[in-house]
């Protein structure tokens, strides 16, 4: 009885490593094959980025963006590129592209390697692209949170607003929750949890904020806008005595 | 051969006919003028210049050009710039292109204020001929007028663009952004090859930097005195936000212009002026400060406590000591260096150059500096002209000290910040 029993046991746990054996031997070769198209697809692509950034530079292309952008504007393009140069964007561009066609490669080879109704690579490749989607808009939300932040920040400042911080990091931080919001929804995280999560979350902001400026803040806005009315009012300890004689301003042109 | 004026970019009226090219040895270009004031201007110019050969372009056409036997009318396409009263790229382009086709000697560009110009007395003859003397006797290629300014006004050239045009390109000219300016032959020809791309680009209404082109290319600079007129200036910006985006455009178009003559002002010397010795303020009594100088200091010291972040990045650490150090001071000791603020202006220029952030939130993140530069030159001044005089002279000098500091940053920014 223990003998059979013995014998049952062992054969059960011979079956069970044959078939995870099978499943690795199965498994391995696609994770071989992910790995060498991801390399193959790299050196290409460094192949690739090395002859364009070669190309551009041989035909100025910095040059020519920046002459076209022209002298005093923003330049986006090239604020936008690693060192500031175009060239070196568009071979990194072109990099990363052949990476990323590595990696669909190399998925696809994973997803070979399974007979039809296995379901790991059917849910393994909407995913990952849901990842990449939802990292690119967490991306592109940090930079827009920044970009605005300092934009208020700036703003604020040479507005005279006190609370030129309050409002930078107000901004923000709505961004980056709108971003973050927006990222796990892409991947299906949270569902209904999420949409009413965030809807609770920014219309409390917005509430509180109305209610703050309505009620709390009265005082602050209204000193706000009195200083913008050129009605300056005391707020440091030592104050510049005005002058006794008139109350006209001496008449200031700095252009 | 018939003349083709450049076009800008600005709204313009229709390009005007074709005219045969008539010689002349001058060439005077007016912008459009009101259409009472332009047979004022054309009797002006006739009265001052009464034995000249001399060739008008204008850009509205006199109703009787009949009543000015003496001078040759021929259309003319003015720009408007982008920051509405000084000459644009566009002007000139037009003006250099319409004196290579009438192989004129000499271009004197009259300003980009038509309103200013548009009123009566509104020409100095004398100017006129001081500035037509000055390009043909003594064969300067760039004379610009010097307008007599109150202390309290001119304050952005003063801080900007007087020191660095000094420094940097060598020039001692007090207002290197002009509003009207006579130029040479040969300058024209190359300010033609300059605003070629700026044309192209639809990009007329652009500002341009004659002192600098002219300075970058070896040719001489003069300026002439303009008499008690003051220059013609643009209404007051109604708001900070006007006020803010006339500082970013033209601030950033002067470090653009650095940016891109860097390879001439990195070897350029300065012109030889005498060290100046600087004087101490008046006492506190007679600087009854007012809203507006409060006002500023207000500004800076707000930035000071929330533009850190930006500031880091732009300035080195022994600034952001002084500037805080600054920040506490009381207003009635409140007082920036000259070369504090030349460092400055050096340190926001580099970071132009090496876009280490974006360009509109530099010169945003440099304007409260700017006020604390002027509520410490105005607290010096006090009202007083002489006083004004030195401190301009002090301010330049220090840019002038400084060069050295903006040139190894150029060379090697990193240097600075560990």
């Amino acid at each position: 009885m223990g003998h059979q029993m013995a014998q049952q046991i062992s054969t059960a746990l011979r079956q069970s490593i044959q078939r995870i054996i099978l499943v690795l031997v199965k498994f391995l070769p696609g994770v071989l094959a992910f790995l060498f198209a991801i390399i193959i697809f790299a050196l290409i692509g460094w192949g690739l980025a090395v002859l364009v950034r070669r190309l551009l530079i041989a035909l100025k292309f910095d040059e020519r963006v920046t002459s076209n952008e022209g002298p005093g504007a923003s330049g986006i393009l090239t604020e936008w590129s690693p060192r500031n140069s175009p060239t070196l964007l568009a071979s990194r561009v072109v990099f990363w592209i052949c990476v990323l066609a590595g990696i669909a490669v190399g998925l696809s080879a994973i997803d070979a390697s399974y007979s039809a109704d296995e379901r790991y690579s059917i849910f393994l490749l909407p995913y990952v692209a849901h990842v990449t989607g939802a990292i690119l808009i967490l991306l592109i939300g940090t930079l827009v949170a920044r970009f605005l932040a300092r934009s208020v920040l700036i703003g604020a400042v040479n507005a005279q607003l006190q609370y030129a911080r309050f409002l930078s990091l107000g901004i923000k931080w709505l961004v980056l929750v709108l971003a973050a919001a927006m990222a796990l929804d892409h991947l299906q995280i949270g569902g209904t949890v999420l949409e009413l999560a965030f809807g609770i979350l920014f219309g409390g902001i917005v509430l509180t904020l109305s209610l703050a400026i309505g009620f709390g803040s009265r005082d602050l806005v209204s000193r706000s806008i009195e200083k913008t009315m050129d009605k300056p009012t005391p707020t440091r300890p030592t104050e510049i005595p005005t002058r006794p004689d008139t109350d006209t301003p001496p008449r200031l042109r700095h252009f | 051969m018939s003349s083709t004026p450049l076009i800008a970019d600005a709204p313009q009226p229709p390009p005007p006919a074709p005219a045969p090219a008539r010689n002349a040895e001058l060439l005077i270009c007016l912008p459009a003028l009101e259409p009472d004031a332009l047979p004022a201007a054309l009797h002006a110019i006739s009265s001052a210049l009464p034995s000249e050969s001399v060739l008008v372009a204008s850009a509205a056409p006199p109703e009787n050009p009949a009543d000015f036997p003496s001078l040759d009318i021929i259309p003319y396409t003015s720009a408007r710039s982008d920051v509405g009263w000084i000459l644009a790229a566009g002007d000139y382009a037009s003006a250099a292109q319409l004196a290579i086709e009438h192989n004129a000697q000499a271009v004197i560009l009259l300003g980009g204020d038509t309103a200013a110009l548009s009123t009566p007395s509104a020409f100095d003859p004398t100017l006129l001929r001081n500035l037509v003397d000055c390009i043909r006797t003594k064969n300067i290629d760039l004379v610009l007028p010097r307008f007599a300014v109150g202390p309290n006004d001119a304050l952005f050239n003063s801080a900007l663009l007087y020191p660095l045009s000094r420094a940097l390109f060598g020039a001692d000219i007090h207002f290197p952004l002009p509003i009207d300016a006579a130029i040479s032959a040969r300058l024209a020809q190359r300010l033609v090859s300059t605003t070629q791309r700026l044309i192209t680009l639809h990009q007329g209404s652009a500002l341009l930097w004659p002192v600098a082109e002219a300075a970058a290319a070896g040719f001489s600079v003069r300026e002439v005195s303009a008499g008690d007129a003051a220059p013609p200036t643009p209404p007051p910006p109604a708001t900070q936000a006007d006020f803010n985006a006339l500082f970013t455009s033209i601030a950033g178009s002067l470090f653009a212009d650095i940016e891109t003559k860097s390879s001439f002002w990195q070897r350029a010397r300065s012109i030889s002026a005498s060290p100046v010795q600087a004087s101490a303020p008046p006492p506190i009594a007679e600087l009854a400060a007012s809203p507006e100088i409060h006002s500023m200091i207000e500004t800076f010291r707000l930035a000071q406590d929330n533009l850190q972040e930006i500031w880091s990045l732009v300035l080195p650490p022994q600034s952001r000591l002084a500037l805080k150090k600054l920040s506490l001071l009381s207003p009635d000791s409140f007082t920036m260096e000259p070369d504090l603020w030349a460092r400055i202006v050096y340190d926001f220029t580099l970071a132009f150059h090496l876009r280490t952030l974006n360009r509109n939130h530099l010169l945003g993140a440099m304007t409260p500096l700017y006020l604390a530069w002027v509520a410490s030159y105005l607290r010096f001044v006090a009202d007083d002209p002489t006083r004004a005089k030195h401190a301009i002279e002090l301010t330049a000098s220090a840019f002038e000290t400084e060069k050295s500091y903006i040139v190894s940053r150029w060379r090697w920014p990193d240097r600075f910040n560990p």
